[in-house]
């Protein structure tokens, strides 16, 4: 009696443990996806949308692994040559007109990138979706005629992350990022994420357009596009360096 | 014989007895008078130092900044909004002002700093920036070289007290180091040579920044070093720029001069991606009198449709209002108690007078007098007393008020610390002969005829009998 006790426990656990697995698989997977394995460069072009004025910036961006990354702004005029690094939890910005390195403090790390609604961490992803939360399936739903599972994403406790969970809907075929919902601490929304224009690029088919939406402010919006990307290419270590982030171009 | 006459007369029959009750009368209102008037005069020179050195009495804003001072809240310097303000009759002229939050640096360290883009001519209407340059500094070497020298013990004391304070002015520094009149001539020279340091100002179109005392000190940087603002920028632009420390500027309220850098108006628009835009305008008034300033928010209010708003200071100095307003109350509680003292103080005098004449109120009730003239006698007796004491009162406080309004208290050295951290010029003034003088005045005399109701009654209950054997 005692053994087959045992032995349902064990198996009601195990599949537990499978289906935390699962949605992990599912966001590391979707992750990748857009992220790239390796590595990834791209070129985007954001537009930050306000009920008086709107804006676009273009934008370089160069990723390796979780611990590297590097942002260069390439227009307008006035905010060129404005490069930012990210070596493991570090962060630095370079700015040609004053010629200075500034280390931004972790403290910056929810605030607009650029006057957007995407924060720094957004654009340095200093925090990682597959490492620093517990997911859970907790449903499906269909977005835009595509079945998606829903993936609550609860913070680890120990994770330096800005939001206290997420809900993501990730599109089942092709495990394509399609809708966020990010919240705080306290459990109110925040922002909601939107994944649009799905189209094949560099050999994927990933969303290609991404639009930001917080959630308390009236007419606010960012739309990030991504004009080029490519995954997996070659790049050292050293190119991740506060020199070159003096020199890339 | 007439009331009044036999009043005056009884009043001079007994000197002694008409000045000690005068006198009770005298020190009430000369109390009441030199309290309200150190608290008034205190309350107001905060207000001017707030006022005249930050806010001004009135500033047209973008309907938004106030609220919510982002840099995207500003708005288009047009002749026709300058012309709009001015017209209004009391406007002498308008003070362009550009505020905004960035970040300091100076390398090793960074602080977040309140830039404020300044017309360098202008500002001296309101609040003189040049004026307040730095022109002596109580470095530690420069108190070591001073101490070297032969001065009074005092003066040694006092520069350790102060040691790292800048001053803008001989007379500050005096006062502060309680430097007496006689030593001064020997003095100054000295603290000259050692602790005097060199500061410049700037003119529009110089990439050159003003820096706050303590502000300076905290990020380590000295007049000709390079202070560097990052920060964002009109429409989320980004605000970076570098800027040559021209000069350092101390300001009496401490949480400004902490974190203030002051900028050719020009050079700040550029800084943040807004040429000809500001964040507001200072109206610079002809006449700065309660009713006048009144008047003009009205005209201005009326003449300026939004995206505009017109701000008074009380609004833009809520919490200061609300402070001062506390303290006023309490201030008027310390004054009901002063009251109270003088009242009861005021009455006793008169209870003793009326036991002390019982017997002359028998002896002429006796003889025929009527009690309603008695009576009236009394409150003519009483209302003569009152007057003088009012008036010599009045007459002594004169003098004290009009010295203390030339020469304000300062602080001795050790509390002024204490007060300057609380963010006030440790300094207690005195008002100006104003309203006050009468109120408190009135209220006096409202104690003493509230005292003559006791002999009055006293008469009108009084049996001749009985009074006649006291």
């Amino acid at each position: 009696m005692k053994k087959k006790l045992l032995a349902a426990l064990l198996l009601t656990f195990s599949c537990l443990v499978i289906k935390a697995q699962d949605a992990t698989e599912i966001i590391k997977r979707a992750n990748d996806k857009i992220n790239g394995e390796e590595s990834s460069y791209s070129i985007m072009q954001m537009t930050i949308i306000r009920p008086e004025w709107d804006r676009t910036l273009e934008f370089k961006n160069w990723t390796k692994g979780t611990d590297y990354a590097l942002t260069l702004i390439t227009s307008p005029a006035r905010d060129k040559g404005q490069s930012f690094l990210k070596r493991g939890t570090e962060m630095w910005s370079w700015n040609p007109t004053i010629s200075r390195l500034i280390k931004l403090p972790p403290s910056m790390m929810s605030q607009g990138w650029m006057g957007s609604d995407y924060t720094n961490d957004d654009i340095l992803k200093e925090s990682s979706v597959v490492e620093d939360y517990i997911h859970e399936i907790t449903g499906e739903d269909e977005i835009e005629g595509r079945l998606c599972y829903r993936i609550k994403m609860t913070a680890k406790e120990e994770a330096a992350v800005i939001w206290g969970h997420q809900v993501r809907w990730i599109d089942k075929d092709d495990y394509l990022f399609l809708k966020a919902e990010l919240y705080d601490e306290d459990g109110y929304l925040v922002r909601t994420e939107l994944g649009k224009n799905i189209r094949t690029m560099d050999g994927r088919l990933i969303p290609t357009m991404l639009e930001v939406i917080p959630e308390d402010e009236e007419g606010y919006k960012t739309v990030v596009e991504i004009e080029e990307i490519e995954f997996n290419i070659p790049v050292e270590d050293g190119f991740f360096s506060q020199q070159n982030l003096k020199r890339v171009r | 014989m007439k009331n009044y006459k036999m009043a005056w007369r009884n009043l001079w029959r007994n000197k002694r007895r008409t000045i000690i009750t005068a006198s009770s009368v005298f020190f009430a209102v000369f109390f009441a008078l030199v309290m309200r008037s150190l608290q008034l005069g205190t309350y107001d020179s905060m207000y001017k130092n707030v006022i005249e050195s930050y806010s001004g009495y009135i500033q047209v804003q973008d309907e938004e900044f106030w609220e919510n001072k982002i840099v995207d809240n500003i708005f288009k310097n047009t002749e026709e909004l300058q012309g709009k303000i001015t017209e209004v009759s009391n406007v002498e002229d308008v003070i362009p002002r550009f505020e905004s939050f960035a970040l300091a640096s100076s390398g090793p360290c960074s602080k977040g700093v309140l830039v404020m883009g300044i017309d360098p001519q202008k500002e001296k209407l309101l609040s003189d920036v040049e004026d307040r340059l730095v022109k002596y500094r109580l470095t530690d070497e420069a108190i070591r070289a001073i101490k070297s020298e032969d001065i009074p013990d005092y003066l040694a004391r006092n520069m350790d007290l102060f040691e790292g304070n800048s001053y803008s002015s001989d007379g500050r520094l005096q006062i502060e180091l309680g430097i007496k009149e006689r030593d001064a001539e020997t003095l100054m020279p000295l603290i000259e040579k050692y602790a005097s340091i060199e500061n410049g100002y700037f003119s529009m179109g110089d990439n050159a920044a003003l820096v706050g005392d303590r502000l300076s000190r905290f990020l380590g940087l000295e007049r000709g070093d390079t202070i560097i603002l990052v920060g964002q920028a009109y429409h989320g632009y980004t605000a970076a720029g570098k800027y040559v420390i021209e000069g350092i500027v101390t300001i009496p309220n401490p949480d400004i001069d902490n974190k203030i850098v002051y900028l050719p108006v020009d050079v700040c628009q550029n800084l943040y991606y807004a040429d000809g835009m500001l964040t507001s305008m200072v109206v610079h008034l002809r006449d700065n009198s309660d009713d006048a300033i009144d008047n003009t928010l009205e005209h201005l209010d009326s003449n300026l449709e939004s995206p505009y708003r017109v701000l008074g200071w009380k609004e833009m100095n809520k919490t200061l209002v609300q402070q001062l307003d506390a303290d006023n109350k309490s201030g008027i509680i310390m004054i009901g108690i002063l009251y109270l003292v003088i009242a009861f103080g005021v009455f006793g005098t008169v209870l003793m007078m009326t036991a002390e004449r019982r017997r002359e109120f028998g002896v002429l009730i006796a003889i025929g007098m009527q009690k309603t003239k008695m009576a009236g006698v009394m409150v003519y007796e009483m209302f003569y007393i009152g007057l003088l004491g009012i008036l010599a009162g009045a007459v002594v406080a004169l003098p004290s008020i009009i010295y203390g309004y030339h020469h304000p208290i300062h602080f001795p050295s050790k509390f002024a610390k204490i007060w300057e951290e609380y963010g006030f010029e440790p300094v207690m003034a005195f008002q100006w002969i104003d309203k006050y003088f009468l109120s408190q005045s009135l209220v006096v005399a409202i104690i003493v005829l509230v005292a003559v109701i006791y002999p009055v009654v006293k008469i009108r209950k009084l049996r001749e009998v009985n009074a006649l054997k006291a």
